[in-house]
């Protein structure tokens, strides 16, 4: 500790400073180390093919990571995320299906849930806005609403998506993956969020809620527009885990839930609001994804791997804390 | 046509009237202060007017025209902006992003450069006083104390509003930040603008105001020219008709009280929010703490109890060394203490009375298991020692009035008696024949020898019940009121003085 507190004043804080702006560094830290124990356990999880089948998979919690954000900007959580993923997997699968698979029945099946994802987040956000439940237990409520919607539209798995839909998302364009275009577009996307009003105005409100009314900032509207946001990227999630899974499923995004706020918290950001970066929710998820595939290349016995995978999360979170602790004293 | 009229305003929250006619015109182009003793009701005012508090009663106008303010965002239309004395910063916001939040330039998107110009203006007149670290990039959480007050007053000022509060803005401010703010502010008032200043710094009133409007017990009493007046003449109007010598025949003469038994010995105590605070409580004495809000007779309270860490200093208890480190220590050595906070330090809520009335028994008799019905004849003569009125000791607490959950609060201490009772603002929020049944407690118990520390934020409280009055003023001792000393007119005096 000594040793840490006499080297602030020395002119090396150069360290310092560098995690305070980009408070996700010690998560991408750990998600490298991650990323090189992969490779170690099984050389072929690097390759380009290695990676791309990695960024198939998780990008959806990658985008519900991004969801979760944020709400958790302005201090508030959503417990529903997973939910919002379930019932937009379900509707856009039973859309594509009723309108025959065309490609024209997957474009407006796609803007029919980014709107059912919008709705769901516009509902959390009045029901914790405006009408002032708390957020952790009123989203639970809607949670199991969501999903019991998500039951009505299709009581029992096992739909498949049309080939047309999910053929394009693992498919490849001029020798490029289609995943990677959709990460590129998606950091093209935060990076305007970020320079928005909203993200700005998120942030105060999680701050200090009494301190941003006082300024005059319209709290309610702020945090339902924060939910609405993340009912959108919600509705993106559940895109990407159909085009993975190539069916319908209405609980296939219940456990994604925690992870989601796992993958927000690995990233640095503070679940008490105020403070927090997309970048770092994303290699949150990032990391809980190398977690399990390291945990399976590493040969661990499928009855232990919950077990491990357990473990290793609190190891990388506390990983997380230490590294942070120690740039920043 | 004077710039703003406030006639008649009035709030209350439950049961406690805060404001009861609130008055105050100001001119344009004038520095108006507004002036009164702790809870005289004009924050209150102030915040109505700024929209975070709605009225119950009353007019406002604004040039002429009678305006309802719904809300902050509605008092900023109205040309109303407000600096918040207990500050309304975003701590992981930069400085330029705080100062423009009410009003950030550009549409769906943050106009950075809008943005940046307009807070490097308002930085800029600041320039030479701010400090070390200061910038527009750096973050409001790492500043220190004085700069983050700079902060919230060039977000005040950004609003570039018509009428512009300051509430209490000068309060972590050095000299040198304070005359530039005043220039600045002589700026604004040869502009035209309206500017409400509060303060507790007499010499700063007289240096910056107009016109001065005392506001006392929630009503406002009188606006005078600041060229006609002078600072004993405010504190008389402060002050009022009331009583001037308070205490009354129940408080023993100072000089009865043996200093040789002292019970509780402080020496140049020190912590966070006061320095080099020095006293002694003798058994059978009630040594007040006066002054106003927060010059640290909480904090020093707090720090002998080991609620929050003291800094240096040495503290004497029954005639042997103490060094304070936690609140279960404290209790061990015969410390008690009961804060006005209930909520936060007291009350235990949701359970029933019986467990909130025991908490300390547990723990000085280190009991693990007990009787319901042994801890009952315990607990009854305390409870009824205080006149509480409950239905059953199995009934919950949240089912009493503020005032008896005090006294539960109380009772707990008085199982087995401590040797000294901290008390912390005790009577907030209660209503006044608790109040009595309390300061008549309190008097028996000294008299039965115990040491009493009375920290009131209610002057007549202090005055009416304590044997010795210290005042604080900027976390140190101004000043002790003994005897016939102990007035309204000395406590302000000492109280308002420049710290």
């Amino acid at each position: 500790m000594t040793t840490a507190t006499l080297s602030t004043q020395k002119p090396g804080g150069g360290l310092k400073r560098l995690v305070e702006r980009h408070p996700f560094l010690p998560a991408l830290l750990i998600a490298l180390v991650l990323l090189a124990l992969n490779g170690l356990y099984q050389p072929r999880s690097v390759s380009f093919i290695g990676i791309t089948g990695l960024t198939k998979t998780y990008l959806a919690l990658m985008m519900l990571a991004i969801a979760q954000t944020y709400v958790v900007y302005a201090g508030d959580i959503d417990l529903s995320v997973g939910a919002i993923v379930s019932l937009v997997n379900v509707v856009i699968v039973v859309l594509m299906e009723k309108m025959g698979g065309s490609g024209f029945s997957v474009v407006v099946a796609l803007g029919v849930g980014l709107l059912t994802g919008l709705a769901c987040g516009i509902v959390n956000g009045i029901v914790v806005a405006a009408l002032r439940l708390q957020a952790i237990v009123a989203t639970f409520a809607t949670s199991i609403f969501f999903t019991g919607l998500a039951l009505y539209v299709m009581p029992v798995a096992g739909t498949p998506a049309p080939a047309a839909f999910w053929r394009t998302y693992g498919g490849r364009f001029f020798e490029v993956p289609f995943v990677f275009y959709a990460v590129v577009v998606l950091a093209i996307v935060l990076y305007v969020l970020a320079r928005t009003r909203l993200a700005t105005q998120l942030l105060a409100v999680g701050d200090d809620a009494q301190a941003a009314f006082q300024s005059g900032l319209p709290v309610t509207k702020i945090r339902i527009q924060g939910y609405a946001l993340c009912g959108l990227f919600a509705a993106l999630a559940a895109f990407c885990i159909t085009g993975d899974t190539a069916s319908g499923d209405p609980l296939v995004g219940g456990k994604m839930t925690l992870f989601s706020v796992a993958a927000v918290v690995l990233g640095g950001s503070a679940l008490s609001g105020g403070f927090g970066t997309v970048v770092g929710s994303i290699i949150g998820a990032l990391i809980i994804g190398l977690i399990n595939s390291l945990v399976f290349f590493v040969g661990t016995p499928s009855e232990w791997q919950n077990l491990v995978q357990g473990l290793a999360i609190l190891v990388a979170l506390m990983a997380g804390v230490l590294v942070g602790r120690r740039a920043r004293a | 046509m004077s710039k703003l009229i406030m006639r008649g305003v009035s709030k209350a929250y439950g049961a406690t009237l805060a404001l009861r006619r609130g008055d105050l015109t100001v001119e344009a182009g004038e520095v108006h202060v507004l002036i009164g003793s702790n809870g005289s009701g004009k924050s209150t005012l102030c915040k109505v007017l700024a929209g975070s508090v709605r009225p119950d009663g009353g007019e406002i106008l604004i040039d002429g025209k009678p305006v309802t303010i719904t809300g902050p965002h509605a008092a900023r239309e109205h040309g109303i902006g407000i600096f918040y004395q207990e500050l309304s910063l975003a701590g992981h916001r930069t400085v330029a992003e705080n100062i423009c939040l009410p009003d950030m330039p550009g549409g769906i998107f943050v106009d950075r450069k809008a943005l940046e110009t307009r807070a490097a203006r308002y930085i800029a007149l600041f320039d030479t006083v701010a400090g070390e670290g200061f910038s527009a990039e750096a973050v409001v959480e790492n500043l220190r104390a004085d700069q983050r007050q700079l902060v919230e007053i060039m977000k005040a000022l950004a609003t570039e509003a018509p009428i512009t509060i300051f509430d209490e803005p000068t309060s972590a401010l050095d000299r040198a930040q304070v005359d530039r703010f005043f220039e600045i502010l002589r700026d604004l008032k040869a502009g035209g603008r309206s500017i409400i200043f509060i303060s507790h710094r007499m010499d700063e009133i007289f240096a910056i105001g107009d016109r001065v409007t005392v506001i006392r017990d929630g009503e406002t009493v009188g606006t005078e020219n600041i060229a006609d007046t002078n600072p004993a003449a405010v504190i008389r109007l402060m002050v009022g008709g009331q009583e001037e010598l308070a205490a009354g025949a129940s408080a023993p003469p100072a000089a009865a009280t043996d200093r040789k038994a002292a019970v509780l010995k402080a020496e140049n105590f020190s912590g966070k929010g006061f320095a080099n605070v020095s006293f002694e409580v003798a058994r059978g004495e009630i040594l007040g703490f006066g002054g106003l809000h927060g010059q640290g007779q909480s904090a020093v309270l707090r720090a002998i109890f080991g609620a929050n860490p003291a800094a240096g200093g040495t503290i004497t208890l029954g005639g042997s060394a103490f060094a304070p480190s936690n609140p279960r220590n404290a209790i061990r050595r015969g410390l008690a203490y009961v804060s006005g906070d209930r909520s936060r330090d007291g009350v235990i809520q949701g359970r029933p009375i019986i467990e909130n009335a025991t908490p300390i028994h547990y723990l000085r008799q280190k009991l693990k298991l007990a009787r319901p019905a042994a801890l009952a004849a315990r607990v009854k003569p305390a409870l009824e020692a205080l006149h509480t009125k409950f239905g059953g000791l199995s009934h919950p607490i949240n089912s009493l009035s503020g005032g008896n959950q005090q006294k539960i609060v109380i009772a707990r201490w008085l199982i087995d008696r401590p040797d000294v009772l901290l008390l912390d603002d005790p009577t907030k929020g209660i209503d006044l024949s608790a109040k009595a049944d309390l300061f008549a407690l309190i008097r028996k118990l000294a008299e039965e020898g115990m040491g009493i520390v009375l920290y009131s934020s209610e002057d007549a409280e202090l005055l009416n019940n304590a044997d010795r009055i210290l005042v604080f003023n900027g976390g140190s001792v101004r000043r002790e009121l003994t005897g016939a000393d102990r007035t309204r007119y000395n406590l302000y005096q000492a109280a308002y003085e420049a710290a």
